[in-house]
């Protein structure tokens, strides 16, 4: 129920002034929409009713307002002829674009008739009609002089064409015509949205710096377009704004003398309006001065941003958000750690835990285990360092005990130096740099006879231990029994600086070991 | 080596590991912090024994910082400690703790060569920090497994941020109750590790901070990326 009073409220009360409100539109519309069609068989149906009303709106508030002179009509005609030749291309002849600037003029002045719009008020129960004027005629010392309405000011305002420019400039203007009209009240409505404006243009302030320093080069462009609107401003807003102030204290001055033969009470709320407007104006202007403190703040802080950022260009630094696009790309929330940790201070508060001697009496479980994760895998066969050494003695036995038996069985006897003659021979000249020789034959030493049947059945020295392997697969030398003759004191050459006592090898029946 | 030295760098080292300011301003440290900067021995001598002990130094706006260096199980936190100390149950909230504070410097770094002139920050800005930063997951979030949500990944972290009221009542507490909640309770932890400050409802990033985020991640980029990329996760949580 409320909410349906609410609706009607809304559609009947509010009618009006909703018209109202629209009405600053309604002559664009209405050019625009009159085409120049009808007009000279459509020769002129190139040109653009709209565009040509706001440029000549613009054009008059230049005049009027920011160079404060009224329009003359060779003015409008030559700011016309501009904008055909410059923006349609228009080449007739002058006589003929006489006749269209007049054309055009008569219908920017709708033949000198306001704009009217017939509605219906529901609240009155009957129609009414709106006029609109978007400029206005007046006699100066008998000339015929042209100024533009504060409706068509305010119509051009709410286009928002020259907001980027100086929305502020035209706000002022419009003050300036409502106190020449002494429309205190609008004039207040003014200066209050001249203030909304101001708090717009400080918050843009810190979005040109949130973009700088966000991205320097992008923040660079909107940081100098915004500078650059903003000095633009400045000089034209104090002489306005001083422009504004003298003219309140013009309309003090002239309300008091105007006292006499009005009554008290209109007196006093007019008083009271222009009290309300000059105290507006004076914050207004406060702002404004906060404002290009801001500006000046900026500019340091701009220049310092460009000056590290040129810097950091040098080197490569830690890029936050992007370190945290490559966490969420590989999902990767432990690396939080990492990042997060070392920035604490250090952990010098080593207690032991009440809840644990808890847990400890009750012997609670925790209350969240953390689970081992235990991944299949095969074992590697490792093999150590001495296996390895293990291996290579025993290959190089291998070789030195087969040669030797060969040896053994093709001759009756031989010495070393024949012996080591004949490795020479099979395996190379390194065999005699070959440690493991050397070794080989100090174990070989150890004893005098060696019986292969013997060491087949009990091997006894490392030496016979390397023999049996060999023989566990070749079974050729069984009948193999030798013996080894020391030669005392001649000796076998190696290199310079090496020599070792000669030995006989000497093959012998089983027999004679026996004898022994 | 000079007695007198010695002494001067074991003050110094003990001033810190108390977690005092030795600095130009420090008021009582200060005659340590010139024996710092201007004696090479005390210099050479504190830098030792902080690095035998696996902790790093900073030196800030004229102030020394430690902190503890990477795997130092005797004086880091362990997540463990660091649930605790927060009043956290499981590791996945703590992870949203880290999370919340990673964004926080954000708000007032982009890269470690330079702040951005950000003065302090709002709960409400922190809030829309990780809200922004979340809101790509948080809007692919379709029916999760519950494989997926007891495993600690983002997408854990985005649905239990959205699933959370921005504010439970008006006085926001420190609870993890709602995001203001969660917010608070890593602010009124960072004020106790000393890298922040808080004025009214404006939360202040102090030189300890500024210090270290700047020197240990231009320090450590290296090492962090590849972190990042998975190759040590091993050896990072400790």
């Amino acid at each position: 129920m409320t909410e349906e009073y609410i609706m009607m409220q809304d559609i009947i009360q509010e009618h009006k002034e909703r018209i109202e409100n629209i009405k600053k539109y309604y002559p664009f519309f209405k050019l625009a929409d009159n085409s120049l069609l009808q007009w000279k068989e459509g020769k002129y149906s190139c040109l653009d009713m709209g565009y040509i009303t706001m440029a000549v709106l613009r054009f008059f508030i230049d005049e009027n307002n920011l160079k404060d002179k009224d329009v003359a009509y060779q003015e409008y005609e030559s700011f016309l002829h501009t904008i055909l030749v410059r923006d349609f291309q228009l080449k007739v002849a002058e006589e003929e674009e006489k006749e269209l600037c007049a054309y055009l003029f008569d219908k920017l002045l709708n033949e000198g008739k306001p704009f009217s719009f017939d509605y219906f008020d529901p609240k009155d129960h009957q129609k009414k009609t709106i006029r609109m004027k978007l400029i206005e005629s007046r006699i100066i010392d008998s000339n015929l002089f042209y100024r533009i309405t504060s409706e068509a000011i305010e119509f051009y305002l709410d286009t928002k064409e020259i907001k980027e420019e100086s929305s502020i400039s035209v706000e002022q203007l419009l003050l300036s015509k409502l106190i020449d009209t002494q429309n205190f009240k609008g004039g207040i409505e003014v200066v209050k949205r001249i203030n909304r404006e101001v708090n717009k243009l400080k918050l843009r302030r810190n979005e040109v710096l949130a973009i700088l320093s966000a991205d320097v080069f992008e923040g660079k462009k909107v940081y100098e377009a915004y500078i650059n609107d903003i000095t633009k401003w400045f000089d034209e807003e104090q002489r306005l704004f001083k422009k504004n102030s003298e003219l309140i204290e013009k309309a003090l001055e002239k309300a008091e003398l105007d006292k006499k033969g009005k009554e008290n009470a209109r007196f006093f709320a007019m008083m009271d309006e222009i009290y309300t407007l000059e105290l507006e104006i004076k914050k207004a202007m406060y702002k404004h001065s906060e404002l290009l403190s801001l500006c000046t703040d900026l500019q340091l802080q701009a220049d310092e941003i460009v000056k590290k950022s040129k810097l950091s260009t040098l080197r490569n630094s830690f890029d936050f958000n992007h370190a945290m696009n490559q966490m969420m790309e590989k999902d990767n929330v432990e690396a939080m750690e990492a990042l997060i940790l070392p920035l604490l201070q250090l952990n010098v508060k080593k207690q032991f835990s009440f809840v644990l001697t808890e847990n400890l009496l009750s012997m609670k479980a925790e209350n969240q285990e953390e689970t081992e994760t235990v991944t299949e895998g095969e074992e590697a066969a490792y093999v150590y360092e001495d296996e390895l050494e293990e291996e290579r003695i025993s290959g190089n036995f291998h070789k030195i005990v087969r040669i030797l038996f060969e040896k053994l069985q093709r001759e009756q006897a031989f010495t070393l130096h024949q012996f080591n003659e004949e490795l020479i021979q099979r395996l190379g000249e390194r065999v005699l740099k070959n440690a493991d020789y050397y070794t080989f034959l100090v174990h070989m030493c150890q004893k005098n006879t060696y019986s292969v049947r013997e060491i087949r059945q009990k091997p006894d020295t490392f030496f016979e231990e390397i023999v049996h392997e060999i023989l566990e697969r070749k079974s050729d030398y069984d009948e193999l029994c030798f013996r080894l003759i020391p030669k005392g004191e001649e000796t076998v050459k190696i290199t310079e600086m090496l020599e070792i006592s000669d030995i006989q090898f000497e093959k012998v029946d089983e027999s004679w070991k026996k004898e022994i | 080596m000079e007695e007198r030295n010695l002494d001067k760098a074991i003050d110094i080292l003990t001033r810190l590991l108390d977690g005092e300011e030795v600095g130009r301003n420090s008021g009582a440290n200060v005659s340590l912090y010139e024996a710092y900067s201007t004696n090479a021995q005390v210099y050479d001598l504190v830098n030792r024994m902080l690095n035998r002990m696996n902790i790093k130094l900073y030196e800030y706006n004229y102030c020394l910082y430690i902190t503890a260096g990477d795997n130092n199980q005797a004086f880091g936190f362990s997540n463990g400690d660091l649930r605790k100390e927060l009043g956290l149950k499981v590791n996945r909230e703590l992870y949203l703790c880290y999370f919340i504070i990673y964004q926080i410097i954000t708000c007032f770094y982009t890269d470690s060569s330079g702040y951005n002139f950000n003065e302090y920050v709002k709960i409400e800005d922190i809030m829309e920090t990780v809200d922004y930063s979340l809101k790509h997951i948080i809007d692919n979030l379709e029916i999760l497994t519950n494989k997926e949500t007891e495993e600690n990944s983002f997408k854990t972290l985005a649905m239990m941020w959205s699933d959370l009221p921005a504010a439970t009542e008006e006085s926001i507490r420190a609870v993890k109750n709602s995001k203001a909640g969660y917010i608070k309770l890593v602010l009124n932890f960072l004020i106790s590790q000393k890298l922040m400050a808080q004025s009214e409802e404006r939360y202040y990033l102090k030189d300890r901070a500024r210090a270290l985020i700047e020197n240990y991640f231009e320090e450590s980029k290296g090492r962090l990326y590849e972190i990042i990329q998975g190759k040590e996760q091993e050896d990072a949580a400790y």
